[in-house]
């Protein structure tokens, strides 16, 4: 049975004693899939899993709070409620985790742009997934694209494909490529002076237009509702359109998910203007991996670094002891 | 109005709008951000960073009308022990705007904000005189869309991919160029160039060619007038919003690349003893929008929020504008939604013909 | 191919009033009510200013504190005392509210006011009117109250029933003093428990409210207070026989703009700017449910 029908009837099997099960769905046109919350029996029937698994559905697990409900996981999605369940903002005995082993997903933004040439990615009238090609019809002809070529960028560093934790798992498990993550896509950020990497960010953060769907796509950032981006009681950030108070707030979040971020990538995705946003995040996870030798999300027992202390760390050597 | 219609070739539109640039702050279309993540913005005019004509742009031509964030006054407190004084310097008026190349909807967005800006349409009669001062003082040319994306709908909301609505010239691309078509006195006038050429026959039939193409690649519209009483009608029902809400984030990305939604925020912002009173963009898809001194918020949670920016668009606006749908239709709000969710689809949910419409096969969740 | 019937674009016209622009104030005098509540008695700056400002009883205005920023109180003086100075009273809530209760007499604060729509005090008329304040809710009522006082001929029997959680929560004590003593209106004054000294009654205002038993015949009840309050004062002035045509309160949203534009204050299709913040719980009945 393939994965997709396991994971229906896992679903239907888990829908009785949840309010809903989040997964994935159709979206408004064939490039674009859904978050999907499924309540009754006969909405299964619509649920999507693979490359057009594209959000992570623990983002919306802190809404339930209180109620049981199930989730369908990729493994990047897993370690976001692993890392939920480790501060302890779920509970674990109310989310029902749905596993199965992930091939990646399809980066909306790098189908538009290989296809550019060929016309308005918009009228795209259907997308089809074989053997590691992509095919997707534009104004009536039909492109082939590969799969490694279009797949989300975390997915080319995956290191988890399956799900770190499970309650129920669909198929066997798969085999992790064996790519070591060396943070290859902060290269050229580092080799920067701090003019031109302040140049760069004051660039980019231009087109910000303030949305927040970076925050509001974080399954790691808590305060939601009493956010410093808003707040005047303390006014840290500006109203005023500035890119250095944008970047200010981008700067802030990242650092508060130092040692919390998982990588999902959604910040960055979710990002309207294009913004590379996940850059930040991934500068202080890498400082938090050389350091810490810590990933976020691997273990519901183990705390990040910065929500701990110790007199002598065992990497950071700043006295030269 | 007699005026003639003009074409401008690709090859000298740079120079035209150089051209225009001694005589207004034009902007235009360009692409921002590298490889896959780059979009189209609207921005100052500058010949060498180019112009992108040829992809939708990303968000909309809202902010060179009602900028992201506009100083209303500034002010100068003068603490002089017994006798303090205080200034307020009202913001310098605008410099003339030409806007050139924004879409169909976008012109037709500026006519949802006029009787809310120019008080003519509630029982609030001020007239918000940064708007207005803007307003008049901007030529708008529009570019007809040649292609239809699955996320436009402008049909659906009484616009088309040609409509001269609101604009003051429209450009029809054809061979090499723009055919331009003046629609307003203003817009006639800035089409005095010699960078522009005469048409001809073969022009302006590839031009009426390209515009009734798409308008008939538009999927049929579906009658919405029932849209205010239907929405009405589930006003009260949570059931129904908790569905249609469950995967919105509550981010503003809809709001802030939607051409209509018109709310902003007033604040402070000072420095020492001066500072200014700005307006900025702000969303009713924030929380603190409605959230009131007293800690009580009358739209937690978010479904409240969702319900409120539909109910705006379809069912109070018309309900105080003659019945006009507060959307243009340009569908970006869904092709940017991080969760995808589609305005359309709730509206037709809430009058009941989403089957009838073709919208069955993505599911809202 | 031009659209002959193009809706044209609105055209700024010279001379507008900038409905941003605050006028410029002078604070006249600070009264310390309660241990959170200050009143705030303004004089407009610039000749003749002052003079020409006109307003009417239930319409509020937007306080700057600039710097800090704006928030809209109702204005609690009535027309008919206007000479010296107009009033607000703010209870100390958020950053604006905090600002404002560190005015003292001399410091220049921004108004723009008047705004939004009155109480209907002519259709008033002829008819008894029964108040019922509690907490700030007191402030929006004093003006109308103070003004029918200024013309009281015009109106039948004028009750009041003022409420607070203890003595120490009452504001007005000067306007408390009058009212108890005059003899054209009857004042009841009531706090939530038993205090020493306490003179008045005890008790909840809606169980207050029910005891004093007020007829509905050709009278209007006009409520303003906490909506906790405003929920079982409803309750009682239905069992009493009021209709909801006969009730009357005003409402508070979160504001900015004041002038119907903004976009933030609206239940459906209303702006509680412009169309409020005065409602009968006949027409809130018809809006949507979303207070």
């Amino acid at each position: 049975m393939a994965i997709q029908e396991q994971l229906k009837k896992m679903i239907l099997d888990v829908l009785p004693d949840v309010d809903c099960v989040i997964g994935w769905g159709p979206g408004p046109d064939p490039l674009r899939g859904s978050p999907f919350f499924m309540r009754k029996p006969e909405d299964v029937e619509s649920f999507m899993a693979g490359p057009m698994a594209v959000q992570n559905p623990a983002l919306f697990l802190p809404e339930y709070k209180g109620k049981k409900v199930g989730v369908v996981v990729k493994g990047c999605d897993s370690r976001s409620v692993v890392q939920l369940i480790s501060e302890d903002l779920i509970k674990r005995e109310e989310v029902v985790i749905i596993g199965f082993p992930c091939d990646g997903v399809l980066d909306v933004a790098k189908v538009e742009n290989a296809l550019a040439s060929h016309g308005e990615p918009g009228e795209i009238t259907a997308v089809e997934f074989s053997g590691g090609e992509v095919k997707v019809t534009l104004a009536g002809n039909t492109h082939s694209l590969k799969f490694d070529d279009v797949k989300a960028d975390k997915c080319g560093r995956c290191a988890v494909p399956n799900a770190v934790m499970s309650d129920f798992f669909a198929g066997i498990a798969r085999e992790a490529s064996g790519v070591k993550d060396d943070y290859e896509d902060l290269a050229a950020l580092e080799k920067m002076s701090l003019e031109e990497r302040f140049a760069f960010w004051e660039n980019e953060m231009s087109r910000c237009l303030r949305c927040y769907a970076c925050r509001n796509a974080c399954p790691m950032c808590v305060c939601r509702d009493h956010c410093v981006a808003s707040s005047r009681i303390p006014h840290w950030i500006s109203q005023a359109d500035s890119t250095r108070d944008k970047l200010m707030f981008q700067v802030i979040h990242a650092v508060h998910l130092a040692g919390r971020c998982t990588g999902c990538g959604e910040c960055q995705r979710v990002c309207p203007v294009g913004i590379p946003v996940l850059l930040l995040k991934r500068t202080l996870s890498k400082g938090v991996t050389e350091l810490f030798d810590y990933a976020a999300g691997m273990d519901t027992e183990s705390k990040p670094p910065l929500l701990t202390f110790q007199v002598e760390e065992a990497t950071i050597k700043e006295r030269n002891w | 109005m007699n005026a003639q219609n003009k074409f401008i070739s690709r090859a000298k539109l740079a120079d035209w709008l150089k051209e225009l640039s001694s005589r207004f702050e034009v902007w235009a279309p360009r692409k921002e951000g590298e490889g896959a993540r780059s979009v189209v913005v609207y921005r100052p005019f500058e010949a060498e960073k180019g112009l992108e004509l040829d992809r939708k742009p990303t968000e909309s031509a809202k902010h060179t009308m009602f900028p992201r964030s506009e100083t209303l006054f500034n002010f100068r407190r003068n603490l002089v022990e017994g006798a303090p004084s205080l200034e307020l310097e009202e913001a310098a008026d605008p410099a003339p705007r030409l806007v050139f190349g924004l879409l169909s909807c976008d012109a037709r967005g500026f006519q949802i904000f006029d009787p809310v800006y120019n008080g003519s349409g509630t029982n609030g009669q001020a007239k918000d005189t940064y708007y207005l001062k803007r307003r008049s003082s901007t030529v708008l040319i529009v570019k007809s869309c040649s292609k239809v994306l699955s996320t436009c709908f402008c049909n659906w909301v009484g616009g088309g991919p040609a409509s001269t609505e609101g604009a003051d010239v429209l450009a029809t691309e054809v061979q090499d160029g723009f055919l331009l078509t003046p629609v307003s006195e203003r817009g006639a006038a800035v089409l005095d160039s010699s960078l522009l050429a005469a048409t001809n026959s073969d022009m302006e039939s590839a031009a009426a060619d390209s515009q009734t193409k798409a308008a008939a690649a538009l999927p049929a519209a579906p009658d919405l007038k029932e849209s205010q009483s239907a929405l009405l009608g589930k006003f009260d029902n949570a059931a129904f919003w908790q569905a249609e809400s469950s995967k919105c984030l509550s981010c503003g990305a809809c709001t802030y690349l939607c051409p209509t939604c018109y709310c902003f925020n007033i604040s402070d912002e000072a420095a020492g003893y001066n500072g200014v009173r700005l307006r900025n963009w702000d969303s009713c898809m924030m929380p603190l929008f409605t959230m009131e001194a007293s800690g009580h918020n009358p739209r937690t949670p978010k479904m409240g929020r969702l319900k409120n920016r539909v109910g705006h668009k379809f069912s109070y606006y018309p309900s105080l504008h003659g019945g006009r749908i507060a959307c243009c239709g340009c569908g970006r709000c869904i092709k940017s939604c991080p969760s995808s969710v589609d305005i359309r689809r709730i509206v037709t949910d809430a009058i009941g013909f989403t089957e009838t419409v073709g919208l069955k096969e993505q599911n809202n969740g | 191919m031009a659209n002959e019937n193009a809706t044209p674009t609105p055209t700024y016209e010279p001379g507008t009033r900038n409905p941003y622009m605050p006028y410029v104030a002078t604070v006249v005098e600070v009264v310390t009510e309660t241990h959170n509540i200050k009143t705030f008695r303004l004089r407009l700056d610039g000749e003749g200013v002052h003079e020409a400002f006109d307003h009417k009883p239930g319409q509020t205005g937007q306080l700057s504190v600039f710097g800090v920023g704006e928030s809209t109180f109702v204005i609690n003086s009535p027309p008919t005392r206007k000479d010296k100075y107009i009033q607000f009273s703010c209870m100390r809530a958020g950053e604006v509210t905090t600002a404002l209760h560190g005015l003292q007499a001399g410091d220049k604060i921004g108004v723009r006011a008047p705004m939004g729509n009155s109480f209907d005090y002519d259709a008033m008329k002829g008819k008894d009117i029964f108040f019922i304040g509690g907490g700030i809710g007191m402030a929006p009522m004093r003006t109308l109250l103070l003004y029918m006082l200024d013309n009281r001929k015009d109106y039948g029997k004028i009750s009041l029933l003022y409420g607070a959680k203890s003595p120490e929560d009452l504001s007005f004590a000067e306007d408390r003093e009058d009212w108890l003593k005059r003899d054209d209106m009857n004042t009841y004054l009531t706090i939530d428990k038993e205090a020493p000294g306490w003179e008045h009654k005890v008790g909840l205002i809606p169980h207050v409210l029910e005891a004093i038993g007020p007829s509905p015949e050709n009278c209007v009840a006009i409520t303003c207070g906490p909506p906790i309050m405003i929920k079982f004062v409803l309750q009682a002035l239905n069992k009493l026989g009021f209709k909801p045509d006969q009730i009357v309160t005003t409402l508070e949203k979160r504001m900015k703009c004041g002038i119907g534009i903004c976009g933030r204050c609206n239940i459906g299709g209303k702006y509680v700017c412009i169309d409020g913040p005065v409602f009968t719980f006949e027409q809130l009945s018809q809006m949507p449910n979303e207070l």
